[in-house]
């Protein structure tokens, strides 16, 4: 990562930045799940959605994922596909959207 | 690099010589590692063949006692180990329900786990992958000592809880729940239980393997000598690279199984216990709202994976046993790596099709047919690749050889009867029967073992500079390849007779055992009619002929265990570094390596596998020569730089 | 001896060692931590109670995440002062992070405390109570003339040890036994061995006798000088003893019969959950011996409210709504789900022309208050109860998940811990001398501890607020 001082200095503030920005958006995330959406599976989505985008926060800018050697792109890439390969299959193996109702 | 090295060449002997303790048990040494993996391996692989041995002695011949029980429980300190482990849950020598489920669970458990991954991953990884990729130890050498010691914790939990008075875990290698989280938990004390030290067990084994496939990853990565680059790497060291990240991607699943279930046990959660659950009649004190389900997805999340994880290793040793004893170029090395590729990639997306008949939807299940049938295709590459490499070859039948080649079609058989079990409405009349057995078994055991076997021959003179007897080896070789298939084919008609896995009688108590007979089963009866025994004409009477093929498998290891540890100070000497004439790094080294590995500042100017290359007086031209004799100058590499990104 | 590429960057790959070691190993805790996840998911989308939400403490919760953030943030800047050479800075953020870290701890084992005092019971017509045991749950069971011990003839799972698993429980002083022999003994742990070798020597003798393979297990009848009383927790019985069971067996194997004396379980209910109980007022709640009409009247006006005020909020002006009621898992718990608050009887007893409020007879003036609310006490019969746990992963599947995810996660949070600890106060000597390496190894620490906080990112709204 930087090694001069003034970019060490730059990476300071902005790390300040995005740390007061994640405390914002942990504040709309508890208030967010006070609010009735149509059906409370929206509200997951929308909790979801805003907890991905706090991650990815942390992930690019902490992480320092946003400028990374190509090889950790590589590696995360199969980990995620397969950690999602998880999430969705698990959730069909509950609800198969295949099943003949007229049985 | 070239600074380090020098460096090293010059500075290497100053260090402080380690003692016994610190240079052969916690040593930092991948090739110490590697051969205490190796060994420890091997005797585990002999300790889940002991086991395999009683079950199918209660398989053919229920209810009477071992041979020889009487005569082992006297031996002084053997007996008494013999006894406290196995002896005291067989009264009188027999065989009982209880010490036949314990002794599945363990030999599926110890082979899978503490047998051929720390032998043909870990063992083999460790001690020829440094030296191949021409670098002086692992990326991190501490941590590749903690995950041996590990690993050795974890197999001494699993050997200890034979010990336990619950004896060892009985609920199958799998481990399924509902019944493996609700039996025997009315027990004294919970955590002194043979499926707590199980799970435990399987918790610090996982680690080590966690730990192993970093430590295999980065290297791979970080550490490959100047020159060596991807595509110039041997195919031994790609197929470890892909079984390294189907440990470190696939484990973590099983860890979470096992914690699971360790919860369900101990903290009374219902993570895989249903609504409603009874056991004797009775309602079970549980909350229930779990699911049996969740169990096996997260276990065969791993334990498919796993079958590559045991299998290419296989493809790993055979890739470089094969070129060097044809004298010929590996076939279609390009297309092998990325076959290899393939199959990591997709393995990790077939693994429900373990669990067909769970019930789990119709959308699941034909997900999982196209993608298994998918996955064959690499399979089938990654064979016939190794079998056109014979193709004029002229090929040296060493004891390595033997085991190769007869590797080709035990693992074709394996393979091509995994092909129907792919498909649900066959699956769902084989699934749990014999047919699955002998299908897995052909691919792991005259599959896998075998490579191992000729791994075993063909690195032993690297690592203590003498040969193994090559009369032993043949004579090692053709009882093996004749007790295994006496063992594992009758298995595919019995399957197909409806013979259940788990029956500890083999079946003498049903009655429709009795009635089914065939042309092999008559042969059989026939066979042994010969010798005055008495094997009936019938299905049960294959039993007879498997048990009898595992003890011609026990004899035919014999000469292996002498060779083996006989060769150490009596076998000959290698007449050189490079006694098979190979072209990979690994032999540059002096014999036995010592610490650090390489005398000279190594380079790879060419491809692993330049056997017979037209023109040339030798039939090989190894990776780190510029010309026949002469080592390529460090100087004379132009790799590509690529410039660190800047931040 | 040295591995290269252990300080500065492979120039191909453009990382050095330990950061492909970091992010390999991160990619395996993102499939641990994936596993667990959908784990949750399955068992989410699979479960056939009310999933809670808000259940647990946001506050403490949200206290959490800015602890995690606020470190993730210190780490940095750890990092970045050690580059600039600030030691001083460099110490103090580290340090900073490392408190961060024990106040996470501590926050969630304050969470968790409590949960392990707050019980949950089931009725048999599925109404839920939950509660305090202020006396915790025993059960007493008595009249027993004699115990009979089995000594396991090989080692076993359960093999006799009464000085350990039933003596403790003995109500009042331990008497004399006598044994088969006619000896008077004080059943310690010198008297038992003495005991237990002669019933080895005993089942040996026999095994040799009678040509059996195996010694066989022996039993030991002990008979107590006057009739023995017991009072321990269910949990300490190989099972649940059913409602008047007249034989009860200890962890050891050892078992005694006699009379169920009591088997009640004497409750502090603070609230009362009727979503799963098939005709609500009819509920076992409402027998008079537990909770009474008085606080049925109290659920019926609740209910009634809730509905009220549900048709208002979603009214679509033409006499229905626009949301079904039957699938508003909201709704449904504001109908049926009711905090126990003497408070709330109080008002009703006014609302019915009470003249004496404070001094209105209700069962909730019983029990002493625990948090200036005041919850009433129930009785209840063993034969109602179904199950009952307190909130601790047996409860059900969400709190089994729950301490799953954040007692792995807080496992996480120790280790990580430990490591930026090490290099604070054991790595000086490279400070001093390779202060490059040091800072790469903090970089690496802080890449699991970044790694740490994005789990708890998710887990947070996952588990307290959705």
């Amino acid at each position: 990562m930087a090694d001069n001082p003034e970019a060490i200095y730059g990476a300071i503030r902005k790390i300040k930045l995005i740390g007061w920005l994640l405390a914002v958006f942990t504040v709309i995330t508890v208030a967010l799940s006070y609010v009735e959406l149509a059906s409370h599976s929206w509200n997951i989505i929308v909790g979801m959605i805003v907890a991905t985008f706090k991650a990815s926060l942390v992930a690019l800018i902490f992480m320092h994922l946003n400028h990374e050697a190509k090889l950790v792109y590589k590696i995360l890439a199969f980990t995620v596909a397969f950690a999602l390969a998880l999430f969705i299959l698990f959730y069909f193996s509950n609800t198969d959207p295949l099943v003949y109702k007229d049985f | 690099m070239s600074a380090a090295h020098t460096q090293n060449n010059d500075h290497g002997h100053d260090h402080h010589e380690p003692g016994f303790i610190g240079k052969y048990v916690f040593s930092t040494d991948h090739k110490v590692i590697g051969i205490q993996y190796a060994i420890t391996g091997l005797l585990f692989l002999l300790f889940g063949f002991f086991l395999m041995l009683l079950m199918r002695w209660s398989i053919a011949y229920p209810g009477q006692p071992i041979p020889g029980f009487d005569l082992v429980s006297k031996v002084p300190v053997l007996g008494w180990l013999f006894n406290e482990m196995i002896g005291r849950w067989a009264p009188g020598g027999v065989v009982n329900g209880e010490l036949y489920n314990m002794l599945g669970a363990m030999h599926g458990t110890i082979m899978v786990f503490l047998g051929i991954v720390p032998l043909g991953f870990a063992g083999f990884v460790n001690f020829v992958m440094p030296l191949q990729i021409g670098t002086i130890d692992m990326a991190f050498p501490r941590l590749n000592m903690w995950s041996y010691w590990l690993f050795f914790v974890s197999g001494v939990g699993m050997l200890a809880s034979f010990f336990l008075g619950t004896g060892s875990v009985q609920t199958g290698w799998t481990m399924y729940s509902p019944l493996a989280s609700t039996t025997g938990l009315a027990v004294t004390n919970v955590w002194m239980h043979g499926h707590t030290w199980w799970l435990l067990s399987m918790v610090f084994n996982i680690s080590a393997s966690l730990l192993g496939s970093v430590n295999v990853i980065t290297t791979l990565i970080n550490l490959r000598a100047k020159g060596l680059t991807w595509m110039r790497m041997p195919f031994f060291c790609w197929a470890m690279f892909i079984v390294a990240f189907l440990l470190l991607l696939a484990f973590p699943p099983l860890e979470v199984a096992a914690l699971l279930q360790f919860s369900d046990r101990v903290f009374g959660s219902s993570f895989f216990l249903p609504t409603g659950l009874m056991e004797g009649g009775q309602h079970l004190d549980i909350s229930g709202g779990g699911s049996p389900l969740l169990y096996q997805h997260l276990f065969w999340f791993l334990a498919h994976p796993e079958v590559y994880v045991l299998i290419l290793p296989a493809f790993a040793i055979l890739a470089e046993v094969i070129p060097a004893n044809t004298r010929r170029p590996l076939w279609g090395y390009k297309a092998m790596v990325y076959a290899g590729l393939t199959l990591g990639f997709l393995s990790f997306l077939v693994w429900a099709h373990h669990m067909y008949l769970t019930g789990m939807g119709t959308m699941m299940s034909t997900y999982f047919q196209i993608t298994t049938v998918l996955i064959s295709v690499p399979s089938v590459i990654l064979l016939t690749g190794l079998m056109i490499s014979l193709y004029g070859g002229s090929i040296r039948f060493t004891p390595q050889m033997l085991f190769a080649s007869a590797f080709l079609p035990m693992f074709g058989i394996g393979g091509l009867t995994g092909l129907p079990l792919a498909f649900t409405f066959i699956d769902l009349a084989l699934h749990d029967t014999y047919y699955v057995i002998g299908h897995f078994h052909y691919v792991v055991a005259p599959g896998t073992i075998f490579a191992l076997f000729a791994g075993v021959y063909h690195w032993y003179p690297k690592a203590t500079g003498r040969v193994m007897n090559d009369f032993l080896g043949k004579l090692h070789f053709w009882p093996s390849l004749v007790g295994m298939n006496l063992i594992f084919a009758p298995m595919f008609i019995q399957g197909m007779g409806g013979f259940h896995r788990r029956w500890y009688d083999g079946g003498k108590y049903f009655e429709q055992t009795h009635s089914a007979s065939n042309w092999f089963t008559e042969l059989t009866s026939k066979f042994f009619g010969l010798f005055g025994m008495d094997v009936p004409n019938n299905l049960l009477g294959l039993n007879v002929l498997m048990t009898f093929g595992a003890v011609i498998l026990m004899l035919g290891q014999v000469p292996f265990i002498l060779n083996f540890w006989l060769s150490v100070k009596g076998g000959k000497k290698v007449k050189n570094d490079n006694p098979w004439d190979c072209t990979t790094l690994e032999w540059a080294t002096p014999t036995p390596p010592p610490h650090g590995n390489f005398t000279f500042d190594i380079v790879a100017v060419r491809g692993p596998y330049e056997y017979s290359v037209p023109g040339m007086k030798q039939d090989y031209f190894p990776q780190w020569e510029s010309e026949p004799g002469k080592a390529a100058e460090p100087a004379s590499v132009n790799t590509k730089v690529v410039p660190t990104p800047h931040h | 001896m040295d591995i290269p590429y252990t300080v500065t960057a492979r120039p191909d790959t453009g990382l050095y060692n330990a950061k492909v070691g970091i992010w390999l190993f991160l990619a395996s805790e993102v499939m641990l931590f994936g596993g667990l996840f959908s784990s949750y998911i399955f068992l989410r989308v699979g479960a056939d109670y009310p999933w809670p939400v808000h259940e647990l403490g946001v506050t403490l919760g949200f206290i959490n995440t800015l602890v995690l953030i606020f470190s993730s943030v210190t780490v940095l800047l750890a990092w970045a002062n050690l580059k600039l050479r600030n030691i001083a800075k460099y110490k103090l953020y580290l340090f900073i992070t490392i408190l961060c870290a024990g106040t996470f701890m501590v926050i969630k084992s304050i969470e968790y405390r409590a949960k392990f005092k707050h019980y949950s019971v089931t009725l048999t017509d599925g109404t839920i109570l939950t509660g305090h045991l202020p006396h915790g749950y025993t059960i007493e069971f008595g009249e027993v003339k004699s115990l009979s011990l089995t000594v396991a003839g090989k080692t076993a799972a359960i093999d006799a040890d009464p000085v350990r698993h039933v003596v403790p429980w003995i109500k009042g002083e331990l008497p004399k036994f006598k044994t088969e022999s006619g000896n008077l003994i004080s059943l310690d742990a010198t008297s038992f061995q003495q005991l237990k070798n002669e019933a080895k020597q005993k089942a040996t003798e026999k095994a040799k006798n009678d040509g059996l393979k195996e010694i066989p297990n022996w039993t030991i009848k002990l008979v107590p000088e006057k009739s023995l009383t017991f009072v321990l927790p269910p949990s300490q019985l190989l099972s649940r003893p059913q409602p008047g069971a007249t034989a009860i067996s200890f962890r050891d194997g050892t078992t005694a019969e006699g009379i169920m004396i009591n088997d009640k379980m004497i409750l502090e209910a603070d609230a009362v959950d009727l979503r799963a109980t098939p005709d609500k007022v009819k509920s076992i709640a409402w027998n008079e011996h537990y909770l009474g009409s008085a606080w049925k009247k109290v659920f019926i006006e609740k209910r009634d409210h809730a509905i009220a005020e549900f048709n208002e909020r979603y009214s679509d002006g033409k006499g229905g709504t626009t949301r079904d009621p039957s699938k508003s898992a909201t709704h449904q718990k504001h109908m049926f789900y009711f905090k126990l608050d003497a408070e709330d009887h109080d008002k009703t007893d006014s609302h019915t022309g009470s003249p004496h409020k404070a001094e209105a007879s209700v069962p909730s003036h019983d029990a002493e208050a625990n948090s200036g609310h005041q919850h009433p006490t129930v009785v209840l019969d063993r034969k109602d109860i179904q199950f009952f746990s307190n909130f601790t992963p047996k409860l059900n599947s969400y709190y089994a998940i729950y301490f799953t995810l954040t007692g792995l996660h807080g496992l996480h949070v120790i280790a990580g811990a430990l490591v930026l600890a090490y290099f604070l106060f054991c790595n000086n000597k490279m400070m001093r001398d390779d202060p490059e390496r040091l800072a790469n190894r903090v970089e690496v620490g802080g890449l699991f501890w970044h790694f740490v906080d994005l789990v708890w990112i998710f887990l947070f709204p996952l588990l307290y607020l959705l």
